[in-house]
């Protein structure tokens, strides 16, 4: 072994027995390269560390390994196989307050290992290790780490969706702010995608959303995916297209559209409620859209169309012959129009009755009249949420006014100002807390 | 009815033992199972993508997988004529509780709807619908006490149960919930 490998090791021993490891972690990047240069010893040097004591140094071996591998050309399977249960415990046995420290490194060995899988085609037998590596990061079960990211895009690639949703069902409250937000944003661009697949628009639209509004410098190509996405989502939830959110920086309402036209022209033509021409249209940009893997979900928001047309029809008609509605909507049989209309009925988007004996559909109105007991339950749920995030709000609002870097800004950085504020944080959250509140009350 | 009453803990053994599979592949029962259980559930779309990542030599060798997903299939698309022509086989040992419940609950989900959504239809239709002769259509219409006249059926829509021992319990328990919020409007 050389001299520059055992000092690494003799730094790492050092570093993690006195408990320095913010100071082990500056040293990584060094670590790595020089790792990198004398990679044909990393097993002696893996040999000479315990995974429970020097984590961050094993993380750094790990790295390296995994790196070399991804980047060499002639890398098999069977190799993969072979590397693989050692990922496999590091991720499993590795300590968790030390990893924290190198989090970034960590992820990035995640991004690595789930890329490989991907290439390899086996997806899906990453996602437990996956779902071990992202409880290792979390400090509570609310919090984004670098690696959901990876759990989705494995799910998405091996077409085994549920275990993202237990994630993707959790409200965040912390995200960890690296360098760039690729990951953030990959995160609701693929969970996005995962609810999309599994037909639940609702959340699929809100992750869409998020990732386009995600505050930017500049667009990334994520986004641009993204709100196309969104484009093609929202029609079909809510029957036309949502506007972005007011707080969208101006950055991304000024170009997103000039960047996907095609998007745009189809749902102006939604908006017609003309289904021939939405053909045509979709006709028009296969292409693009088959390129942007848009396809299926294009044809999708034709048939929200029909669905939506027969909606409309509800409004202006009490009783409708089924020949006048395969008419109207544009549908080519009756066959065809009870059938929309009564699955429309079981999805309970109209509420209607069909009558064979003289072909006639009778319109209703929604029979909810808001009195029942499990009515009154789901308000309760919804109040209950709403009473939970307000007093998350005030939580954090209360973090950020006590927090030293805030007070000392506010108050330009006067020493003794600073010393006597320190004294009496407490006070300065509750008269805020209370201007807060006024708020709340006039809107 | 020993599977049907703990399904969802059977569900998430077979799961957990596609996830923790070597090369991520596991036996063809194990398929079957999890396949019928998210049919039974109504998981359509957890049930599309199983079949999508199911290896093509697995879905070649395990004739009862087809059958099971030409159910599916038509599921999807809503074609309850057919759905019922596609669970009128031979199920095997370890999916047949599930499938026959699963043949029960379309029935029950059709017959709801018919309720809901016809105010008149043909008694034909409704047998294919259901996929019942055409005398055990009538019983089970009489059962619920729609019109027969000729051949044509007069549902009525089913009244929903009403919870009467909800009503009876919720009192104190919503009181205590409005004094939260109320506590919570006013702090």
């Amino acid at each position: 072994m050389s001299s520059s490998l055992e000092q690494i090791v003799m730094s790492t021993r050092s570093l993690s027995s006195t408990g320095d490891f913010k100071e082990l972690t500056a040293l990584l990047p060094k670590h790595i390269e020089i790792l990198t240069r004398n990679h044909q010893h990393l097993d002696n040097v893996l040999e000479t560390l315990d995974l429970g004591h020097h984590s961050i140094g094993m993380l750094a071996v790990m790295y390296v390994k995994m790196n070399l591998f991804a980047n060499s050309n002639n890398s098999t399977l069977e190799q993969f196989k072979l590397l693989l249960p050692q990922l496999q415990e590091f991720i499993h046995c590795c300590n968790k307050e030390q990893v924290l420290f190198a989090w970034e490194t960590f992820a990035d060995l995640c991004h690595l290992i789930t890329n490989q899988l991907i290439d390899f085609g086996i997806p899906i037998t990453g996602i437990k290790l996956m779902m071990k590596a992202i409880r290792k990061l979390q400090t509570r079960d609310t919090h984004l780490t670098a690696v959901h990211a990876d759990l989705c895009k494995l799910c998405l690639a091996s077409k085994c969706l549920k275990p993202a949703l237990k994630y993707l069902e959790k409200d965040i409250s912390q995200i960890d702010t690296g360098e760039d937000a690729k990951q953030f944003l990959l995160y609701f661009y693929y969970g996005g995608m995962i609810y999309t697949a599994l037909k639940k628009y609702e959340k699929a639209l809100y992750c869409f959303e998020v990732c386009t509004m995600t505050p930017a410098q500049a667009i990334s190509h994520i986004m641009v995916e993204a709100y196309k996405k969104f484009m093609l989502v929202s029609p079909i939830l809510i029957g036309k297209v949502q506007f972005l959110p007011n707080y969208t920086c101006n950055l991304v309402k000024r170009h997103v559209k000039r960047l996907c036209a095609p998007y745009v022209e189809l749902s102006n033509v939604y908006c017609t409620n003309n289904c021939d021409e939405m053909k045509r249209i979709i006709r028009k940009y296969e292409e693009s859209l088959i390129r942007d893997k848009n396809l299926g979900l294009a044809n999708q928001v034709l048939n929200s169309l029909y669905k939506k047309n027969i909606q409309r029809l509800t409004n202006t008609f009490l009783t409708l012959s089924l020949t006048d509605v395969a008419a109207r909507v544009k549908l080519s049989n009756i066959a065809e129009a009870e059938k929309y209309i009564l699955n429309m009925i079981e999805d309970a988007e109209i509420f209607a009755v069909i009558n064979q004996t003289d072909g006639m559909v009778v319109f209703l109105d929604d029979p909810e009249k808001y009195n029942s007991p499990r009515m009154l339950a789901k308000l309760e749920k919804e109040m209950e949420e709403c009473v939970e995030l307000g007093k998350k709000v005030l939580q954090m609002e209360e973090e950020v006014i006590t927090a030293p870097t805030y007070i000392r800004k506010v108050c330009g950085g006067n020493e003794q100002e600073e010393q006597a504020l320190a004294n009496s944080p407490a006070q300065n959250a509750t008269t805020t807390q209370v201007q807060g509140k006024q708020n709340t009350y006039t809107m | 009815m020993v599977v049907l009453n703990n399904l969802e803990e059977i569900l998430v053994k077979l799961e957990e033992e596609e996830l923790n599979s070597d090369d991520g592949s596991v036996n063809p029962e194990t398929y079957c199972q999890m396949l019928a259980i998210y049919l039974y559930q109504n998981e359509l779309c957890l049930a599309k993508f199983l079949w999508q990542r199911i290896p093509a030599n697995v879905k070649m060798a395990c004739s009862d997988l087809r059958k099971i997903w030409s159910v599916g299939k038509k599921m999807w698309t809503r074609d309850w004529e057919e759905v019922h022509i596609a669970l009128n086989v031979e199920w095997n040992a370890n999916v047949r509780e599930i499938m026959q419940a699963l043949k029960g609950k379309v029935q029950e989900r059709v017959l709801k709807l018919v309720g809901d959504a016809y105010a008149s239809l043909d008694l034909v239709t409704l047998s294919k619908m259901i996929g019942m002769s055409l005398d055990k259509t009538k019983e089970v219409a009489e059962q619920r006490g729609w019109n027969l006249v000729g051949n044509t059926v007069k549902p009525t829509k089913a009244v929903p149960k009403s919870n009467a021992s909800t009503t009876e319990t919720i009192a104190e328990e919503q009181l205590h919930k409005l004094t939260q919020f109320v506590s919570f409007l006013e702090n």
